[in-house]
């Protein structure tokens, strides 16, 4: 119990510490959201205007006082409103939420079930078909560019083949395409992963007995084998979680799917600091929990992690 | 490295004998199909797509040279501190880097574009924060096993000083795992400068570049496919070279 409050703590301060960082970063960037705004709409504004937005923007006092206000104000789900739109943030990112939460993770349980099946073949026959697939989607996620495979996924789906409406349409265009070209980028080295964790079994003399006692190769490798696979497995894991939510984000966009990450970017080009920091506290919760996550997992299987 | 610079000055010196503006709009001639004096045809003003898409390489192998030089650099110090450091400093960098490793690329630089501006240089940086931890962590844990090597011991019983211990003994060991990453590293920058582009992100819309050249003419990709396709393929081509230039090592 102690244990789990203070991984807790751990966390919380983490994620407090990097949230903290982007808000005072934000803040200290030249060029007042105010200003700016007003001279976009082309309005001339006296002082108390100013004075007006800064209030209802929350930009008033110091930077401490304002990153208090807007921490409390996120914790209770009141997320102010876009500098650019003036609509509230909370009622935006809360019909956004759901597409992108469902294509970061969709794709993410794909990857990982089809990678760790893949891994499993290729360590059964190195060199074998399986391997080489494994090997081949590898080099492809780490050398191709995730938007270019989308754009001719849909020109050869939507276009050539016109088995989908490639301008907008149901759940398969919005969420399947979206979380399949997600996931094809990180089932290879997922799939690598899983093998290196399978082949350490197979040169170990219990798999030799196991051998020696009757069982299949097969049989051998997946019961000996398949927590050790897992392990690697997630011991790996942290460089692929960060790619999910940039892959979601540009699969996203190739998708034309309104998710966060097609609000975020107008927002990064308004200088809309209203949206970027609570998708920045989002993310960082995201990494969060996902990393623990995996950290805890590892415990499970792994009796000799403490 | 030097391929590298080659390749870009090789990239330079086509655009400047073909001679022509890639800036250049000629409204007479829009949607052109590829012809002697167009290769590539033209686009939807009437620019040469040929001429764009080698200026279109500019931003990519200008990110290359400051993620590699930037990364590596940060990297090869923070693997020194971790591996051979004082304990405090070490165990912060530590720290940081395993949490570097998490940083999604994307969202940092959507957020350094939110502050700086798109552009190269933002680019540059957002992956120069998420890419230095894995050399860092790569040189520890090497350094790390070679001073437990009898050599080193010996260097040590010989009073050799740290820094040329560490340039003559421990480095020159390290440059083959640093080069695969290296490759990596520079495709991914290709990659991102193109996503960035791609999502609306750049600089300036009407330089050349790859990304953005897919944004400007993805309107057309049902009816002039070349257009999009063209850009698409210089970029996945420039990544796979880079792959196979710079990572000798197989998997």
């Amino acid at each position: 119990m102690a244990a789990s409050a203070h991984m807790l703590g751990r966390l919380t301060l983490s994620w407090l510490a990097v949230v903290a960082a982007a808000f005072l970063l934000l803040r200290l960037m030249p060029g007042d959201p105010v200003e700016v705004f007003l001279s976009h709409v082309n309005i001339s504004a006296g002082p108390e205007t100013v004075a007006a937005y800064r209030v209802q923007w929350g930009l008033d006092g110091s930077v401490a006082g304002q990153f208090l206000r807007w921490l409390g104000g996120f914790l209770t789900f009141d997320w102010g409103v876009s500098y650019q739109t003036g609509r509230p943030v909370a009622t935006d990112f809360a019909a956004r939420v759901p597409y992108s939460a469902a294509i970061g993770f969709g794709g993410m349980s794909l990857a990982v079930i089809a990678g760790y099946a893949l891994g499993f073949l290729a360590a059964h026959h190195p060199d074998g078909v399986p391997d080489k697939l494994s090997r081949s989607l590898a080099v492809a996620g780490q050398a191709l560019p995730a938007f270019a495979v989308g754009l001719i996924l849909l020109w050869v789906l939507g276009v050539q083949l016109r088995w989908i409406d490639a301008l907008g349409g149901g759940s398969v265009e919005r969420i399947l395409l979206p979380a399949l070209l997600v996931a094809f980028f990180s089932i290879g080295s997922m799939s690598r992963l899983t093998r290196a964790g399978f082949l350490e079994v197979k040169s170990s003399p219990y798999f030799r007995t196991a051998l020696a006692k009757g069982l299949s190769p097969l049989g051998a490798l997946w019961h000996h084998g398949r927590v050790a696979g897992a392990l690697t497995l997630i011991a790996g894991l942290a460089p692929e979680l960060a790619w999910i939510v940039g892959g979601t984000a540009v699969a996203e966009i190739v998708f034309g799917v309104p998710g966060l990450s097609e609000r975020v970017v107008q927002a990064v080009n308004h200088r809309d600091y209203a949206i970027l920091q609570p998708y920045i506290a989002l993310v960082a919760i995201w990494m969060a929990v996902a990393l623990q996550g995996a950290r805890l997992l590892r415990r499970v299987f792994d009796p000799r992690v403490a | 490295m030097i391929r590298l610079l080659l390749l870009a000055a090789l990239g330079l010196t086509l655009a400047l004998l073909w001679g022509v503006d890639p800036h250049a709009i000629d409204l007479g001639n829009r949607l052109a199909a590829p012809s002697v004096a167009h290769l590539l045809g033209t686009d939807h003003l009437g620019r040469d797509l040929a001429t764009r898409l080698l200026w279109g390489a500019l931003p990519s192998l200008m990110a290359i040279v400051l993620v590699l030089l930037g990364g590596l650099g940060l990297g090869v110090i923070a693997g020194g501190i971790i591996s051979l450091g004082p304990a405090p400093l070490r165990d912060t960098t530590q720290w940081l880097a395993e949490t570097a490793l998490a940083v999604p690329t994307l969202v940092t630089a959507l957020v350094l574009s939110a502050l700086f501006g798109a552009g190269v240089f933002t680019v540059a940086a957002a992956l120069v924060v998420t890419s230095w931890a894995p050399y860092a962590l790569t040189i520890a844990a090497l350094f790390d096993r070679i001073r437990g090597e009898p050599y080193w011991h010996a260097t040590q019983a010989l009073g050799v000083t740290l820094p040329s211990g560490v340039g003559r003994h421990l480095l020159p060991h390290a440059w083959p795992a640093l080069g695969a990453l290296a490759g990596a590293d520079a495709g991914r920058a290709v990659i991102l400068v193109a996503s960035l582009g791609f999502i609306g992100l750049s600089a300036d819309t009407g330089r050349p570049e790859w990304g953005a050249m897919i944004h400007e003419y993805r309107m057309f990709l049902f009816t002039e496919p070349r257009l999009v396709l063209a850009p698409i393929l210089a970029c996945t081509c420039v990544t796979v070279l880079l792959h196979g230039m710079l990572d000798r090592r197989k998997t």
